[in-house]
């Protein structure tokens, strides 16, 4: 895992490395200023010629063209030193360097301006995004069109840095929309925000475009091609997502019948499928220019496809399961007439919405056309009645797997690695075996997906964990090991309080319950905030609640009731078992007893 | 899709608090993220869990409620349809497709007309009746079956540690 080595090395902190950048070019343009005026005396063309070295060709050229439309004496001095600059192999590599400072300074900025505080997912998709990219950029420089030049790679990698320092932010910008889709508190300030940064990657990413065509026209087709390709995918992703935000804020504002309409549906489709096609194509047309079949880049080139034609066939799979529910919809189940409308004026029953308009089951129940049609895609009956409703399935689909299609998004269902196992053995004994895996960033291990680990292993797990808890005891992490195999959500539950916490209580503990609510504190496992003492105890629980009455508008003030409602059911609940033990005390005594050593035992 | 979900969960969210059952409390932990709940369950009266308040997560997919929650008690439960780590195993929290158990006829299923406060209820009942078929926990479902006086004394002690009261 490159980044989990990556975030070990000590790192300066930003201020420091932009102060260090800065005095570096400051450094190299003095050097350069002092070069320039030294070599004014017996300046002529022709030594000029000689210091040029045939790293930067190009831009030579340019500069000379420009030195020629420029009468002015300043003027040409200024170009003079930018070409002594660009032409000093120390001093280009601080122009870089200030390069990229101010990349990660206008990065620090827009996440200010724009997103704040990220948060822990979007990181973690930023991190796995950024080493993939720059996984597959290698490849590509390396492996595709095998550059041999330094000033070639240069000039490539300035490329992919630009284009994808534009594709994590769009990146960020999607995670950040599909967050906003779960929440209730965005101002429309916030939405405006991102709204703007997001044309702004659009409009940049159309500059590039004009960019690679530019470029097209010395470079020949096929750079063109690969240059192009990448920017039409960052402007059709950023436009996919503007396009997925404005209808969800159109049917925020209040119109549902928006929500899955056939235009919204066929425009993500569309968008999904051409998305598909054209990176299918860009990476064919790597495979095929890069000529070497049997290399590690076409391997790795070849995978990629793979994954992709298997992503379209299942985007098509979906959307003809799609087509299909719908035509069945409006082939078998009529439209329900205003006066079954009328009688039956209770909400949908998916949405709880009002219904407007609805269809009719054979079952004489009713919902919102929408509603129904997301419903049938993945299940077969009707919602409320269960009643079969007899659907085949379209040929060649389970109705199981077709279940199973439905439910699950192409980019959820994505799978974290793709893995390859080549056994060179089976064709001649003298060729290797080796396999590649191209891992995302560890994932959270699940528990079904573990198979049964020997003993030994959970044992040296333990001791892991122990080795940061010491307080408790091998026996209770072995336990808790063998539900979670896993060291990371053992401790993730002992911080979390899931894994009682080996107190000497047990053997102390001898005061009656009525006195014991003081000590207990760390027994609450939510609620952080709420200690019980006695004199809490003491609020009537037959107070009316009257923060149960009422709904209220601002998010804040709900989350504020909701915590006060908790707190009082607590203590309620608390009150009502420590009467009802004080009036049962002498049994409740032996229970005690025999508890304490139940815990012991644990 | 999900601005449906987010609308159908604040109209629940809404009805659970101007109309709450006796002894359950529910709603977003924080409204940043509003498809993570938690509920709060009292033990019904008469059975062992009797007087609890138990805490428990509710995680909503974001196409509910085509899809159902998932539910997991967050303080120690020992119980034979809940899962040693807290989830909770019913009928009704298994989308229509999966049958883990085998057993389920697809009635006792998920359905979009389900909602937050049914699930709840029927953790209640469960509760208050164990199905000791489905092994979620196979130890709780055995002493359930051979042992009711022990059962009876962990819960006890469970209900005490909900409450704050040290044994």
């Amino acid at each position: 895992m490159p980044s989990v080595f990556v975030s070990g090395l000590p790192r300066p902190s930003l201020k420091l490395y932009s102060i260090f950048s800065a005095a570096l070019l400051s450094c190299s343009v003095f050097y350069a200023v002092q070069t320039a005026n030294n070599n004014q005396g017996l300046k002529n063309n022709s030594s000029q010629g000689s210091m040029f070295s045939s790293l930067s060709n190009s831009s030579d050229t340019l500069v000379h063209q420009l030195k020629l439309s420029s009468s002015s004496g300043f003027l040409a001095w200024a170009l003079n030193v930018i070409t002594f600059i660009l032409q000093d192999p120390l001093s280009i590599w601080a122009v870089i360097n200030a390069a990229v400072c101010g990349l990660i300074l206008t990065a620090k900025t827009v996440q200010v301006l724009v997103f704040g505080e990220l948060r822990v997912v979007e990181m973690q998709h930023l991190k796995d995004k950024f080493w993939n990219y720059l996984f597959y950029k290698f490849i590509f420089v390396f492996g595709v069109i095998n550059v041999q030049n330094m000033d070639e790679v240069i000039l490539w990698y300035t490329w992919f840095v630009i284009l994808g320092f534009l594709q994590l932010l769009a990146l960020v910008c999607k995670d950040r929309f599909e967050y906003y889709l779960f929440s209730t508190t965005p101002t429309s300030w916030n939405h405006i925000r991102l709204l703007c940064l997001l044309g702004a990657i659009l409009v940049l990413s159309g500059v590039l475009l004009i960019a690679a065509i530019g470029v097209g026209f010395f470079g020949g087709f096929n750079t063109f091609a690969f240059m192009a390709a990448e920017c039409l995918l960052l402007a059709l992703s950023v436009q996919h997502t503007l396009l997925r935000y404005l209808l969800h804020l159109y049917n925020s504002r209040g119109n549902n019948s928006w929500s899955r309409g056939h235009l919204p549906y066929y425009a993500e489709l569309i968008c999904d499928l051409t998305i598909l096609i054209l990176e299918l194509l860009h990476h064919l047309h790597m495979l095929v220019w890069s000529n070497i079949f049997l290399s590690m880049a076409s391997l790795v080139i070849g995978l990629h496809i793979k994954f992709l034609f298997y992503q379209i066939q299942r985007r098509i799979k979906k959307h003809r399961n799609y087509w299909w529910v719908i035509t069945h919809m409006e082939k078998s189940y009529p439209e329900a007439t205003s006066e079954e409308l009328a009688e039956n004026s209770d909400n949908c029953a998916i949405c709880w919405e009002k219904m407007e308009s609805a269809r009719k089951l054979p079952c004489s129940h009713l919902f919102h056309n929408t509603c129904l049609q997301s419903w049938l895609e993945q299940d077969t009956s009707c919602p409320t009645c269960r009643m079969y409703l007899g659907i085949r399935p379209p040929p060649g689909m389970s109705s199981v797997v077709l279940s199973r299609d439905a439910l699950n998004t192409p980019r959820r269902s994505r799978s974290p690695y793709h893995y390859f196992h080549f056994d060179g053995s089976r064709y001649g004994s003298w060729l290797p075996s080796f396999s590649v895996e191209v891992t995302h960033p560890p994932q959270l291990l699940r528990l079904d997906s573990m198979q049964s680990d020997s003993s030994s292993q959970i044992d040296s797990m333990a001791r892991q964990v122990q080795q940061l808890f010491p307080d408790y005891p091998l026996s209770t992490l072995r336990d808790d090991l063998h539900v979670t195999r896993s060291v990371e959500l053992t401790v993730e539950n002992i911080l979390d309080g899931r894994i009682p916490p080996p107190s000497p209580s047990f053997e102390e503990e001898n005061g009656t319950p009525g006195e014991a609510p003081s000590s207990s504190s760390s027994w609450q496992p939510f609620s952080p905030s709420f200690t019980p003492t006695s004199s809490d105890v003491s609020i009537e629980p037959s107070e009316p609640l009257t923060t149960g009455s009422r709904f209220s508008k601002s998010p804040s003030e709900r989350e504020l009731i909701l915590q006060l409602r908790k707190e009082k059911l607590l203590l309620a609940a608390r009150k009502k078992y420590l009467d009802r033990q004080a009036a049962t005390s002498s049994s409740g005594e032996s229970s005690t007893s025999t508890d304490q050593s139940h815990s012991k035992v644990d | 899709m999900s601005g449906s979900a987010l609308r159908r969960l604040m109209a629940e969210y809404k009805q659970l608090t101007l109309n709450p059952p006796e002894g359950i409390i529910a709603g977003p932990i924080n409204e940043e993220n509003f498809f993570e709940w938690e509920a709060l369950i009292t033990g019904p009266d008469g059975t062992c869990f009797e007087g609890g308040v138990f805490p428990a997560k509710l995680v909503f997919p974001s196409d509910y409620p085509l899809s159902p929650p998932k539910m997991q008690f967050t303080c120690e439960m020992f119980h034979p349809n809940i899962y040693t780590d807290g989830k909770v195993c019913i009928s009704i929290l298994h989308a229509a497709g999966d049958d883990p158990m085998g057993y389920e006829s697809s009635a006792e299923r998920w359905s979009p007309v389900q909602s937050v406060e049914k699930i709840l209820l029927s953790v209640v009942s469960m509760l208050a009746e164990p199905n000791d078929e489905s092994g979620a926990n196979v130890d709780a479902a055995k002493m359930w079956r051979e042992n009711r006086e022990e059962f009876n004394k962990i819960a006890q002690r469970i209900v005490r540690k909900t409450l704050g009261i040290p044994t």
